[in-house]
């Protein structure tokens, strides 16, 4: 099948789903979640002020239109405003999107290629005292919480050593660099523990595959092996696994951005959280939704360069 | 007699495993000549695979390892290479295809790509073109139709039979002085597995190969094999030619395996039973008994098999036909 029509047929499936996720946010907007207005005003309000705040928060509006507000604002990012600081909401986003990039992909590129290369490393030596160590390592950064790696970092590394900024944020490259680089050490040492565990079982699960064995019985080299063979299989498993994180890398590292005041969209979606920001928490919602049901496209459409059995089915 | 390729001296694999060690291969001892093909039959878990593994030097480790015994290819031990010189005789001058056609080709490279590897390897002074054309030359000698199309394509797009012939134009690309083949029939249905048979057959007489052919199944053994050795718990408990094995075999095991199927004759198109079955169950590796491993399933057990003068050994009964047995059939 010809590769351009099997996008073009995989995004036609993305409306529909789209329509059903809009749906369900709208139920746990409007539906689940307490009257925005009576939040807003709170228990004392009276009447004429509930209608009023209603009216200006499009709350009075019929469902079903409520409900496409919802969807176009999918396609067209239009959000509406803030209710706490009054701006675009697309606006904001916009701000703090760089911020959140320049965080959270280099650490995220960083802690994926390190995670493969010394899963790699684990399935050459497996079984041996350097895989075992190594997996212990892995569980021993897995069980310290991510506050410890925060408060002891700031601490130590920031204020008592001076190696780096304790917090903020400065725009432009390369003035965000001191900024981000404690946070994203402690992003790395937070996610390359379970990337690890994830790429080493994908590498030792290819390796006793009888596929293998026939490459042994060739008279292949285990570095062809592990090279050739497991590792385009294991691409396979590790693109979902790589594609699946990038839509929660545009929304922000929640912890790590207020902790370290990056303004990016983390710390928009937690402010919104604290001050019951219904439109951000919604535009949010709605952008990861949008951007998830994107890359899990991108990833069908990878799975069909990398393997054979999907491309020609 | 042919010239003698491969000899395997007192062959012992052990394997370690939660339950403690377990000896998978106990002393086996068999030859392999030139252009002529040696089968190993056994029940399941006898050590035909761990044997066969064995003298490519791809016994897992951990958990198993090669405790005593020699391996010697052309009178070299092949125990006592480096593991790199090991590697230009594994696809080269010995090759081995296996019993799960479905799995045993690399699903995301080309038919092509696979056999072009090993000539790769093995034959480095091939330009890229030739190693095309010998690779299409190879799936043309298994019988594969439109080669030069079929080169092109993934393993996914063929059927069984067509993967395990793949397998073999594989195997045989560098012209190997052995081809083991571990069950390299079982998976696959009644009329391909004939035809697979013939295949290795035909290129035997053109090659010139020496064959250890690995089965469950003794109908393949009739149609196949010039020698036989007989497996039961990881010793070979018989060995002779083929026509004596089944004329006259000496080995209570050996006998009961032929009784207990019904024809030899893979012709008549039904499906054999992949085990046959005899009474009784095979003693677990973990504690064999004293004696003779087969004393429980033995209708002439006595004393002496119970291991009141030691276990049996294999012994030359008559020329050629060796048996372990303390009481051995008379035909
Ligand atoms: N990877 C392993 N780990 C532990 N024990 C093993 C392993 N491989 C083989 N063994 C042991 O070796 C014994 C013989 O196994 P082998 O695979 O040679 O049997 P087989 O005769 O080829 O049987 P089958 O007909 O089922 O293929 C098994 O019963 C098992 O106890
Ligand atoms: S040694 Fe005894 S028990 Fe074993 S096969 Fe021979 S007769 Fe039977
Ligand atoms: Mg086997």
């Amino acid at each position: 099948m010809n590769i351009y029509a099997y996008i073009f047929r995989r995004l036609l499936y993305v409306i529909p789903v789209i329509l059903g996720v809009c749906a369900i946010i709208f139920l746990i907007f409007n539906v689940v979640a307490p009257d925005p207005a009576l939040i807003i005003l709170g228990k004392h309000a009276t009447a004429e002020q509930v209608v009023e705040i209603r009216q200006q928060l499009g709350l009075n509006k019929p469902m079903l239109s409520q409900y496409f507000d919802i969807v176009r604002s999918a396609f067209t990012f239009d959000f509406g405003r803030s209710w706490s600081t009054k701006q675009e909401i697309s606006e904001m986003i916009k701000a703090g999107a760089v911020p959140s990039a320049t965080l959270s992909f280099p650490a995220f590129f960083i802690s994926t290629i390190l995670g493969i290369s010394i899963s790699l490393l684990v399935a050459f030596y497996r079984g041996s005292m350097f895989d075992k160590v190594t997996v212990v390592g892995c569980v021993t950064l897995m069980s310290v919480s991510s506050l410890a790696y925060i408060l002891f970092g700031q601490w130590f590394f920031a204020y008592k050593l001076g190696w780096f900024e304790i917090s903020g944020y400065d725009y432009g490259f390369p003035y965000f660099i001191p900024y981000i680089l404690l946070p994203a050490i402690i992003w790395v040492m937070l996610s390359v523990g379970p990337d690890v565990r994830f790429y080493r079982t994908i590498m030792l699960d290819e390796i006793y595959q009888d596929y293998i064995r026939t490459a042994r019985a060739k008279g292949l080299s285990e570095r062809v092996i592990l090279f050739k063979h497991v590792l385009k299989n294991a691409m396979i498993p590790i693109i979902t696994y790589v594609v699946i994180q990038i839509p929660f890398l545009i929304l922000g590292a929640l912890l790590l951005e207020s902790f370290f005041s990056i303004p990016g969209l983390g710390s928009i979606t937690l402010n919104a959280i604290n001050s019951s920001d219904f439109p951000v928490i919604r535009a949010m919602t709605v952008l990861s939704a949008v951007a998830y049901i994107i890359f899990s496209v991108i990833t069908d459409v990878l799975y069909t360069l990398v393997d054979p059995r999907v491309r020609l089915s | 007699m042919a010239e003698k390729i491969l000899e395997v001296k007192d062959l012992v694999v052990e394997f370690r495993t939660d339950r403690g060690r377990v000896t998978a291969v106990n002393g086996v001892n068999f030859d392999v000549h030139k252009g002529r093909t040696i089968g190993i039959v056994g029940e399941s878990g006898s050590g035909k695979s761990v044997s066969a593994l064995s003298i490519m030097r791809l016994i897992p480790n951990p958990p198993g390892e090669i405790t005593g015994g020699k391996i010697l290819y052309r009178g070299e031990d092949l125990l006592n290479k480096p593991i790199e010189a090991m590697r230009t005789i594994r696809g080269n001058k010995i090759a081995m295809i296996f019993q799960e056609p479905m799995t045993s080709l690399n699903p995301v490279f080309t038919v092509g790509n696979q056999i072009e590897e090993v000539l790769k390897l093995h034959q480095p002074e091939l330009s890229k073109a030739q190693r095309l054309e010998k690779s299409i030359e190879q799936l043309k000698l298994v019988g594969i139709p439109s080669p030069d199309k079929r080169i092109h394509e993934y393993p996914h797009q063929l059927s069984g039979g067509m993967r395990q012939r793949v397998m073999i134009a594989m195997s045989l690309a560098c012209e190997p002085d052995i081809l083991i083949a571990d069950e390299p029939t079982t998976a696959l249905d009644v009329t391909i597995q004939a035809q697979i048979l013939e295949l290795m057959k035909k290129l035997q007489t053109e090659l010139g190969m020496g064959i250890i052919m690995i089965t469950h199944d003794l109908g393949v053994v009739a149609e196949t094999c010039d020698d036989v050795a007989v497996m039961y718990c990881g010793q070979i408990v018989e060995r002779a030619d083929v026509k004596t094995l089944f004329s006259s075999p000496k080995h209570p095991y050996t006998k009961g395996l032929m009784e207990s199927i019904p024809s030899f004759d893979s012709t008549l198109g039904k499906k054999r039973d992949r085990l046959p079955t005899i009474e009784g169950m095979v003693p677990s590796l973990f504690d064999l008994p004293s004696g003779c491993n087969f004393q429980d399933r033995c209708k002439y057990v006595d004393d002496k098999c119970r291991g009141s003068q030691g276990d049996p050994q294999l012994e030359e009964a008559a020329s050629g036909h060796s048996v372990r047995c303390f009481h051995p059939l008379n035909a």
